[in-house]
């Protein structure tokens, strides 16, 4: 099973024959196995923290935790599924953690200064720059299950099922979120701002 | 269609833009939007301003621009190969 951008250790069969080595107490091959999902994993929970310490520290968490719970993957998800889901779990525990915290330590956007995309012509980043901060933005201020229900199906890609069966809850549940999150995202950004940027 | 049926339709297309250009609608819930935003500049903005939501955020993937810390198998190597099978806390 290969994650959204398509990145597979080498091909499917490759990926089985990792996780059997893996399950067999092979940390090398854990990682090779876990490694080609190790970006795509990093980007989704540090856009989900919006810290780029914290979103550091969880991904090793992550990791650990898929490690020692590698013997009771039984394949019912695929391996990419089965990780993320580790990871929305590692958030969210993370999150909650936050929300414990005395006001002040919460996720600004000025925080979460992601880098445009480099194949990206200068003169569209300077066009699209104010809409990128308003739109981070207005992601960070969303409640956490709204934040992932956009950022897994819209800024990853993920389909509606595989995102929904990552954050835990029904398709209709999750589409139920994702509607929300996009209400709230338009109000906060406004229709001038999106109706301007062309998209 | 008089004043309540046509604010009623217009809260309700309001709440129903993201189903639309996900096009989660059923046929007639869609002709119902469309026939609305039709005579409606708000919604028929709202439709726009929707697909450019969508369309923004999907650029948001700055995938290109961010890699793991190559700190990010530390644990599991200090957790080592008897890691894998010893925890129940996964």
């Amino acid at each position: 099973m290969a994650g959204p951008d398509g990145q597979v250790p080498d091909a499917a069969e490759t990926e089985a024959s990792l996780l059997a080595r893996a399950q067999a107490g092979d940390v090398a091959a854990f990682e090779r196995l876990s490694g080609a999902y190790a970006d795509r994993l990093f980007m989704l929970l540090y856009r989900l923290l919006g810290d780029r310490a914290e979103a550091e520290d969880i991904a090793q968490e992550v990791m650990l935790r898929a490690w020692r719970g590698i013997t009771r993957f039984r394949g019912q998800s695929s391996y990419f599924t089965w990780l993320y889901r580790i990871a929305m779990n590692e958030a969210n525990r993370a999150l909650e953690k936050r929300a414990r915290r005395p006001a002040g330590v919460s996720i600004g956007a000025q925080e979460l200064e992601l880098p445009t995309a480099p194949e990206e012509e200068p003169s569209r980043q300077a066009e699209n720059s104010e809409l990128r901060r308003a739109l981070n933005q207005a992601l960070a201020g969303l409640p956490p299950p709204l934040r992932t229900a956009i950022v897994l199906r819209d800024v990853e890609g993920l389909s509606t099922q595989e995102a929904a069966e990552i954050a835990g809850v029904s398709q209709a549940a999750f589409k139920s979120r994702l509607h929300q999150a996009r209400l709230r995202v338009r109000a906060a950004v406004g229709d001038e701002a999106l109706v301007s940027s062309g998209g | 269609m008089g004043m309540l049926g046509q604010a009623g339709d217009h809260e309700w297309s309001q709440q129903h833009l993201s189903h639309y250009v996900e096009g989660e609608l059923r046929p007639r819930a869609r002709r119902r939007l469309d026939r609305h935003a039709r005579g409606c500049v708000d919604c028929g903005r709202g439709i726009r301003a929707m697909r450019a939501l969508v369309y923004a955020v999907q650029g948001l993937d700055g995938l290109a621009g961010i890699r793991a810390p190559a700190t990010i198998f530390d644990r599991v190597r200090l957790a080592g190969p008897g890691g894998a099978a010893s925890s129940q806390n996964a």
